[in-house]
């Protein structure tokens, strides 16, 4: 075992059924009270192309997935060439006896799936059958689980698996995966981020989602459209990511709670309509899920290069929040938190997150405690109503219409054109004035609400400084097992925490993030003046390890 | 019943035929109102360019989008309450150019929502450039040498895109467009009525309009008569092409759950395993 932590590794084509296997292997460790951390690696394909999947297992919280590993199940030969050197010294590696090299064991899995299967034969069941038995997983609890997992042939499953676990245990392999953890209760459900983001923003009242389909971010379309008759979300794959964005913003205009969501591609199609958002004064939630860019990218890996994409989105001056969370747990309550500050201050709001956040799988249990507990404050509209009745917060009373909200003599104007306080086109100077400065003056209450939250984490405690956002936290928490420094994570990027952060101004540090021009360091040395002493940059589409980042670490400090 | 125009001073030209549109919509909501629809009810939506002037001179509720999006927010304010009877204002530009797609899912999906379509076969407030249902040949600022593309035929694309109530009026006959923009309204599920719209600044069509158009006899007994009788350039027919009844949208798409508040949604989230 690396670390002593229990890494698996499967590897195969898209269509075997690469990412089930590992989520049920990641679902026996979670029954048996261990921690797990569960990254996919996949190409845009629905079959053929390389996939693989890691899930590493440990005793106490994990932050990240190991690339070192100690079971490896190749489904193919391009996965055997392509995964063993990554097999840590006491490692095992399992495949097919046909694409067996030295090093891997080969086991007759072709030929067994031949003798079980009439139809729908399931490779993926054999990396669940050897990985239970190498953990020491009874034959009938595997059983059970398989059919409980899988619903298709439920027989000719379990007569496979059960097959393949005798083919291992025939082996009279040591068990190399303990799976007992005394005195410790972990969690037993692994959420993704995306999972974590639709829960957050559905706590605190979201109803309806607009969207159209960009990885990283699908999941959350499909995540609200599964649950729409237990949530009440309405989920709405629209026909464009224009659509949605335009979409949202009239079902807001029409008292409902509703966000959209997408990549950096399908949110720069939102761009005019985000800015509608500022001049009209919606409180529309936008989900950024970053992956590599520019265009097209790398649609399936993970990238922070949109970090001045969210803060300057939108054509025009209007205030916004910008906010990625550095965690699984500030996924579920920066969602909810960002809902609220929008719908208090009617202004739109990006949770900024990457692939790698969204799409791996972590677990623990969900609790609303550190949710904010109370509705956001709504003011009384006044008679006669004017949609943009000046105030001096700058935030006018909403009102909708219908006849359960509004009365005959209302008159509810939503303008995209600068306008007067009813709502009605201005072309005056002083009109045009007096309505830039009242949305101007929002900016001091968002200021104030967003102070209501935790806006920067700091983990450790060293002379080193390391600062990070989003989902490379995660990655340096875990490196921070085996290397001391201080991490320093704004959550909040806009407003910008500076009350919080003004101790660290001109200070020495090194940057963390994954993106080829490192804007995120060129953010913090103009918001904070510090002095970067090294940018560490990934921008290969994949996450780091711990183990990577604990060698550059020491080099830093050793520069 | 409140006044229906508001302060806002008129700038469309003299002679315009949005004031026979504006006009006409003004009648219709007020006898919308008398046979007891909640005037709070009733919600605009309107695109950029003269036709969505009408927001600023129309004393309703709504939102005065952006150029071409008139229908996907009209679309979010159905979504989110059925109940509210949207009228979607779109110029030819906006919602048979830059808004295409919402106009065609609109009707695709059965909305049930009115969209009028002011058809001037131009593009007015920014000077006269061809639109998407300008004619061949047409030289405006942007085609100086004459329009090289074909105009969609409107009538044709929505019947195929899937409206199940589709007519044609012309902005100068005023209580035949109030009438029929009333049971555009009145109907559920996506209602699209063309209006043939003179601009007199830069397409004045009045001649051809007095002079060509004629109602139809009743409602086409098919498809391909009603196409047919659509895209007749000899005789220009004004009434119903289609009327027909299919699942709408907004009511199908709504969740069946209960509604919950916060500290609901909070224990629920606690309880439940996802």
């Amino acid at each position: 075992m690396h670390r002593g932590i229990f890494s698996v590794l499967i590897g195969g084509k898209a269509g075997e059924g690469v990412k089930k296997a590992a989520q049920v292997i990641a679902q026996i460790a979670m029954d048996h009270d261990n921690f797990i951390f569960q990254a996919d690696d996949y190409q845009s394909a629905i079959k053929g192309a390389h996939n693989f999947s890691i899930v590493s297992i440990a005793k106490e919280r994990l932050y990240s997935a190991y690339k070192r590993v100690d079971l490896v199940v190749s489904f193919d030969k391009k996965s055997v060439l392509k995964h063993n050197p990554a097999l840590s010294e006491n490692g095992v590696h399992f495949c097919d006896e046909k694409d067996s090299i030295e090093g891997c064991i080969g086991l007759p899995l072709n030929r067994l799936m031949k003798e079980h299967y009439t139809t729908g034969a399931n490779l993926s069941l054999s990396a669940v059958a050897i990985f239970a038995c190498l953990a020491g997983l009874p034959k009938e609890e595997l059983a059970e689980l398989i059919a409980s997992e899988f619903r298709r042939n439920q027989e000719e499953n379990i007569s496979f698996a059960k097959a393949v676990y005798d083919e291992v245990l025939a082996l009279d392999l040591a068990l190399c995966c303990d799976l007992n953890n005394p005195g410790v209760k972990a969690p037993r459900k692994g959420y993704t981020g995306n999972q974590l983001i639709s829960l957050g923003a559905w706590a605190a009242g979201l109803d309806s989602y607009y969207s159209y389909p960009m990885t990283p971010a699908s999941s959350i379309l499909h995540f609200y459209a599964k649950y729409r008759d237990e949530l009440g979300v309405v989920a709405i794959h629209t026909e464009s990511e224009l659509a949605a964005a335009n979409m949202a913003i009239g079902a807001i205009l029409a008292g409902s709670k509703a966000a959209v969501g997408s990549s950096g591609g399908g949110v720069a199609l939102m761009q005019e309509a985000f800015s509608l958002a500022g001049m009209v004064e919606a409180p529309l939630l936008v989900f950024l899920s970053s992956r590599p860019g520019p265009a097209t990218g790398a649609s399936t890996y993970t990238a922070q290069e949109d970090l001045n994409f969210a803060l300057y989105q939108g054509h025009g001056e209007f205030p916004r929040i910008v906010a990625s969370p550095d965690s699984y747990e500030r996924a579920l309550s920066l969602s909810a938190e960002l809902l609220d500050i929008a719908w208090e201050t009617q202004s739109p709001a990006i949770l900024l997150t990457e692939k790698h956040l969204s799409e791996c799988m972590y677990n623990m249990d969900l609790d609303a405690s550190g949710l904010p507990q109370t509705e956001p404050v709504m003011k009384k509209p006044a008679s006669p109503y004017h949609r943009y009745a000046f105030t001096d917060d700058g935030v006018s009373p909403l009102k909708y219409p219908g006849e359960r909200n509004a009365s005959a003599e209302d008159v509810i104007k939503w303008n995209s054109n600068e306008h007067t306080e009813d709502g009605v086109r201005a072309d005056d100077a002083d009109e045009i004035i007096a309505m830039k400065d009242k949305r101007k003056k929002k900016q001091d209450l968002i200021n104030k609400l967003s102070r209501n939250y935790q806006r920067v984490a700091e983990y450790g405690e060293s002379e080193l400084i390391v600062f990070a956002y989003g989902s490379t936290v995660l990655e340096l928490r875990e490196a921070q097992k085996y290397h001391d420094f201080k991490l320093i994570a704004p959550i909040y990027l806009d407003p910008f925490p500076a009350e919080e952060l003004e101790k660290y101004r001109g200070k020495k540090a090194v940057v963390v993030e994954h993106s080829a021009m490192p804007n995120f360091s060129g953010f913090l040395r103009a918001k904070l003046g510090i002095e970067v002493i090294k940018d560490v940059l990934r921008y290969d589409g994949r996450p780091f390890d711990a183990d990577e980042l604990v060698n550059i670490l020491k080099e830093a400090k050793n520069a | 019943m409140r006044n229906l125009t508001t302060t806002k001073e008129n700038s469309w030209c003299p002679g315009c035929g949005n004031f026979g549109i504006f006009n006409a919509v003004k009648k219709s909501i007020e006898s919308l109102v008398e046979m007891g629809e909640p005037m709070e009810n009733i919600v605009m939506s309107s695109g950029i360019g003269c036709h969505g002037k009408m927001f600023d001179y129309l004393n309703i509720s709504g939102i005065f989008g952006l150029h071409g999006r008139a229908m996907a927010g009209a679309s979010g304010i159905k979504i989110a309450n059925p109940n509210l009877k949207v009228i979607v204002f779109g110029g030819d530009g906006d919602s048979m150019g830059e808004g295409l797609e919402h106009t065609l899912f609109a009707a695709k999906r059965n909305i049930d929502l009115t969209m009028i379509l002011h058809n001037n076969g131009v593009y007015g407030l920014t000077t006269g450039q061809a639109s998407p249902l300008s004619l061949t040949g047409y030289r405006g600022l942007s085609t100086p040498q004459g329009n090289l593309e074909t105009p969609f035929h409107t009538l044709g694309l929505i019947m195929e895109a899937g409206a199940s109530f589709v007519a044609r009026a012309y902005s100068a006959r005023i209580p035949q467009l109030s009438e029929l923009i009333t049971q555009a309204v009145l109907h559920k599920g996506f209602s699209f009525i063309e209006v043939l719209q003179p601009c007199v600044s830069y397409n004045n069509t009045y001649d051809l309009y007095n002079s060509k158009t004629k109602n139809l006899a009743g409602i086409p007994a098919s498809d391909e008569e009603a196409i047919k009788l659509a895209k007749d350039e000899n005789d220009i027919y004004l009434g119903v092409f289609r009327q027909e009844q299919r699942p709408v949208f907004d009511q199908e798409v709504q969740s069946k759950a209960r509604a919950m508040d916060r500290q609901e949604r909070f224990a629920y989230l606690e309880s439940r395993q996802f």
